[in-house]
C-alpha cells in the first residue's frame, strides 16, 4: 500500500485528536445553543443505551471470533434477522397471544439453536466448499430480509407479528436502591446481563485460555496451529458456528426488548449487524471493547427520546441516522485496524 | 503468504478475482444456470412444506413473467431497472471494489431526477421538446448527483482505508433517511397525503409503442441497453477501463505497471454511482411519474447485486440475468395478486442464488461425484 497507509503512531495521534475535537464541539456547541446536557444524559438513558447496545454486543463477539479464526462473517445481519423472528415465533406458536416470560426465555432459547443449525451449513459452504466469504455473507443477509417476513407473513398474515412479549426488567432488592448504579445496573432487563457476562467470558475464553489461542492461531499462523497438531478446520467450523449463534441470540435479544417482530424495510434489524462488524472492528478485536464500541452505538440509537424529552426539536427520521453517520466516521478515522494475517484465506492441510 | 505491505483485505479480493477469473465462460453459464435451478427447488420444497401447491406455484412463476403480453411488459419493466442498477455494480465489482450503496445512489439520483425537472419545467416550454429537454437535464442531475454519493464512499476507502462494504451500506441507510426526510417535509407536493413530491408533468414522460404499459417504455429498455454497451466498451476499449480492470484482477501487478490505486478507486465508485443514477432517473420517469418514501422504492439496488454475480460482473452478462430476475420480480406481482403464496419467498429465492453462486466449489464437487459435465479441475 502507498502513503494513505498511517503508522501506529500517526494513528493513535489521529484517534487522540478527533476526540479532542469530539469534546470540543460538545462543549461548544452546549454552550451556544444551550443544549440541556443533564436532561439529555438521564439514568433511563443509560439504561434504554445498555439494552440498545445488547444485541450488537452479543453479534460484534460472534463475528469477532469467526474473523480472528480466520474467516469473514459477514452474514451477521442475516442471523440476526433468522434470531429475531425465530424467537417471535417459537413464542407465539409456545405461547400464543399472551405468552409467558418463561416462553418468551424459551422462544430466545430456540431461536439461537436455530441459528446454530444455520449457520453450520453456512461453515460448511465457507470451510469445506470455499465458498466466496462476502457473497455469500452478502446472500444470508438477502435470504434473510426474504424468509424473515416470509415466515411472519406466513404465521401472522402481516409482516409485522402482533405484540406478544417483551422481557421485564428485574430488580434486585437492596442493589437497586443505590442511586444512579442501581438502576442502571440492578433494575434491568437481564439481556443486558447475559451480554455483558457472556462478553467478558468470552475475552477470558480468547486471551486466556487454550482454546482462545488456537482461535487467534487459526487466522494468524494456520500452519503453525496444524503442525502442533490441531485441526484448523475444526476450529473454524466452531469459530462459524458460534459467530452464527451469537448473532441469532443478538437477533433474538432484539426481539425480547421489543415485545414483537417487525418485517417491514430492512426488518427490525436495520443495519445492526453491519454495525456489529464495526463495533469489533473499533474495539480492536477485544470483546471487551466490542461491547464498549455497542455502547457507543446504542447511545447514539437512543438519542432521539433524550431529545424529544429535553424538548429539542429534531426530525426522528434524521436523528435515526445517528448510529450509521456514526459508523462511517469511525471507519473514516479509525481506518483498518489490524486484521488477523489470514483471513479469507482457505486452509488446507498437507496431510 | 503475502508479504508484509499489501493489505489482507486487499490480498482477499485478489484471490477473489483470481478464482473468478479461473473459470471458463461455460462453467460459469453451468454454475448460474445450477444456482437458479437449485434456489427454485429450494423454494419450491419451502412451498410445499408450507403447506401450498408447489406445482401451481411454478406454473404462476412462468405464466407471471412471460405468460402474455402484459406480463412480459411487466418483466421487461423490472429488467430495464435491474439492467441498469446491475451494470452499476458490475463496474465496481469488476475492478474489486465492493460497491453494496447501489440502492443509495439509485435513490439519490432518482431524487435529484424529479426536483430537478420540477424546478426546471416553469422555464423550458410545454411539449415534446420540452419534455425531452427536461428529461435530459434531469437524467444528467440524477448522474452528478449519483456519481458524487457514490465518489464519497470512493474516496473514504482510497484515502482513509475505509471498508466499503459497512460505508456504502450505511450511506444505503442514510440516503433513504435523508430523502424519505424530504419528501415528507420540504418537498412533498401540495395538498398530498402520502409523502410524495409533485408529480412530474404529463408530457415528461417516455412514449408508449409496442407495450401499452403505463409504467414501461420500450425506448426505457433501449436506454438501458446503450448503457450496457456504453459500459462494455469503456471497460474494453480505454485506459480507464483497463485500468479499473487490471485493478480488479491483480492489485500488485496494476500498481506495477503505474496504475494509481487510490485514483482507480475513486474512479471506479463514481462511475458506478453515475449509472446508478441513470437507473434512478429511468425509474423516476418511466415507472413513478413522481418520488415517494425511497423506503418503498422497490430493492433494486440489492438485487443488482444478484444480478451481476450471475453475470460473473460481465456489462453484457447483465442483460440476460437482470431479464431472469426481472421474471422473477415479474412473477412475484402476480403471485401477491393471484395466490396466498407469501411473496417475500422469492426475495428469499434471490439470496439462495446469491449464495449458490459464491460456492463454484459446491457444484463441482457435486459434478466429480456424479461423474456429470466432466468437470474434472
Amino acid at each position: 500500500m502507498s502513503g494513505a497507509t498511517l503508522g501506529t503512531d500517526d494513528r493513535s495521534r489521529l484517534l487522540l485528536g478527533t476526540v479532542l475535537v469530539v469534546v470540543a464541539l460538545a462543549v461548544v456547541s452546549t454552550t451556544i445553543f444551550d443544549l440541556p446536557v443533564a436532561a439529555i444524559l438521564t439514568v433511563g438513558f443509560v439504561e434504554r443505551a445498555l439494552q440498545a447496545a445488547s444485541p450488537i454486543a452479543l453479534a460484534a463477539i460472534g463475528g469477532l471470533y469467526a474473523e480472528k479464526s480466520g474467516v469473514f462473517n459477514i452474514g451477521l445481519e442475516g442471523f440476526m434477522i433468522f434470531g429475531a423472528v425465530a424467537a417471535a415465533t417459537f413464542t407465539f406458536l409456545l405461547g400464543g397471544d399472551a405468552p409467558s416470560q418463561t416462553t418468551l426465555w424459551l422462544g430466545i432459547l430456540g431461536a439461537t439453536l436455530v441459528c446454530g443449525l444455520l449457520s453450520v451449513a453456512f461453515a460448511v459452504l465457507l470451510v469445506r466448499y470455499q465458498a466466496n466469504q462476502i457473497v455469500a455473507g452478502l446472500a444470508v443477509w438477502f435470504i434473510g430480509l426474504g424468509f424473515g417476513p416470509f415466515t411472519a407473513v406466513l404465521l401472522w398474515g402481516n409482516r409485522n407479528s402482533p405484540g406478544l412479549a417483551s422481557m421485564n426488567s428485574v430488580t434486585v432488592p437492596g442493589l437497586s436502591e443505590i442511586p444512579v448504579l442501581g438502576s442502571v445496573l440492578f433494575d434491568t432487563s437481564p439481556l443486558v446481563w447475559l451480554a455483558g457476562v457472556l462478553a467478558v467470558a468470552a475475552w477470558v475464553v480468547l486471551f486466556r485460555t487454550k482454546y482462545g489461542y488456537w482461535v487467534q492461531a487459526a487466522g494468524e499462523n494456520p500452519e503453525a496451529l496444524d503442525t502442533a497438531g490441531i485441526d484448523v478446520t475444526r476450529i473454524r467450523y466452531a469459530a462459524v458456528i458460534f459467530s452464527g449463534l451469537m448473532a441469532g441470540l443478538g437477533g433474538a435479544v432484539l426481539m425480547a426488548h421489543a415485545g414483537s417482530f417487525t418485517g417491514t424495510g430492512d426488518t427490525m434489524v436495520n443495519g445492526r449487524g453491519w454495525i456489529a462488524i464495526v463495533a469489533y472492528l473499533f474495539g480492536n478485536y477485544n470483546p471487551i471493547g466490542a461491547a464498549l464500541a455497542a455502547l457507543l452505538f446504542g447511545g447514539l440509537d437512543m438519542l432521539q427520546i433524550q431529545f424529544q424529552t429535553a424538548g429539542i426539536e429534531l426530525p426522528n427520521r434524521l436523528v435515526n441516522l445517528f448510529p450509521y453517520v456514526a459508523v462511517v466516521v469511525v471507519l473514516t478515522v479509525w481506518g483498518s485496524t489490524r486484521m488477523p494475517s489470514s483471513v479469507g484465506e482457505h486452509y488446507e492441510s498437507e496431510e | 503468504m503475502s508479504d508484509a505491505d499489501s493489505s489482507p483485505a486487499r490480498d482477499l479480493l485478489d484471490r477473489a478475482a483470481d478464482r473468478v477469473l479461473d473459470l471458463t465462460v461455460l462453467e460459469r453459464l453451468a454454475i448460474a444456470a445450477a444456482s437458479t435451478v437449485l434456489a427454485l427447488l429450494i423454494g419450491l420444497v419451502v412451498v410445499a412444506a408450507a403447506g401450498y401447491d408447489p406445482a401451481q406455484f411454478l406454473r404462476f412463476v412462468f405464466v407471471g413473467s412471460f405468460g402474455d403480453a402484459g406480463a412480459t411488459a411487466r418483466t421487461l419493466k423490472f429488467t430495464t431497472i435491474l439492467t441498469l442498477t446491475g451494470v452499476a455494480v458490475a463496474i465496481a465489482f469488476r475492478a474489486g471494489v465492493f460497491n453494496i450503496g447501489v440502492q443509495g445512489q439509485f435513490v439519490v439520483g432518482g431524487f435529484t431526477t424529479v426536483v430537478t425537472i420540477l424546478w426546471l419545467a416553469p422555464v423550458f416550454p410545454t411539449g415534446t421538446v420540452g419534455g425531452v429537454l427536461l428529461m435530459v437535464f434531469g437524467t444528467l442531475a440524477a448522474v452528478v448527483a449519483a456519481g458524487a454519493y457514490g465518489a464519497l464512499p470512493g474516496i473514504l476507502k482510497a484515502y482513509a482505508d475505509a471498508n466499503e462494504i459497512i460505508t456504502t451500506i450505511m450511506l444505503n441507510f442514510v440516503a433513504v433517511g435523508v430523502v424519505g426526510y424530504l419528501v415528507e417535509g420540504a418537498f412533498r407536493g401540495e395538498g398530498n397525503r402520502a409523502p410524495n413530491t409533485e408529480r412530474l408533468p404529463e408530457y415528461v414522460s417516455l412514449p408508449r409503442i409496442v407495450y401499452d404499459n403505463p409504467d414501461f417504455s420500450i425506448l426505457g429498455f433501449a436506454v438501458a441497453l446503450l448503457v450496457v454497451a456504453l459500459v462494455a466498451v469503456v471497460m474494453a476499449r480505454t485506459t480507464v477501463g483497463y485500468d479499473m480492470v487490471t485493478s480488479g484482477y491483480q492489485q500488485a501487478a496494476a500498481t506495477f505497471s503505474g496504475v494509481d490505486a487510490e485514483r482507480t478507486i475513486v474512479t471506479t465508485m463514481t462511475f458506478s454511482g453515475m449509472v446508478a443514477g441513470v437507473a434512478g432517473a429511468v425509474f423516476a420517469i418511466m415507472i413513478q411519474g413522481y418520488y415517494s418514501d425511497p423506503a418503498g422504492v422497490g430493492t433494486y439496488g440489492f438485487d443488482a447485486i444478484a444480478v451481476s454475480l450471475l453475470a460473473a460482473n460481465n456489462p453484457l452478462g447483465v442483460v440476460p440475468a437482470s431479464l431472469l430476475f426481472g421474471g422473477l420480480d415479474s412473477a412475484a406481482s402476480y403471485i401477491s395478486i393471484n395466490s396466498d403464496v407469501p411473496v417475500q419467498l422469492i426475495d428469499g429465492i434471490v439470496g439462495l442464488v446469491v449464495l449458490f453462486v459464491a460456492a463454484p466449489e459446491l457444484f463441482r464437487m457435486a459434478a466429480k461425484r456424479t461423474g456429470l459435465g466432466g468437470a474434472d479441475r
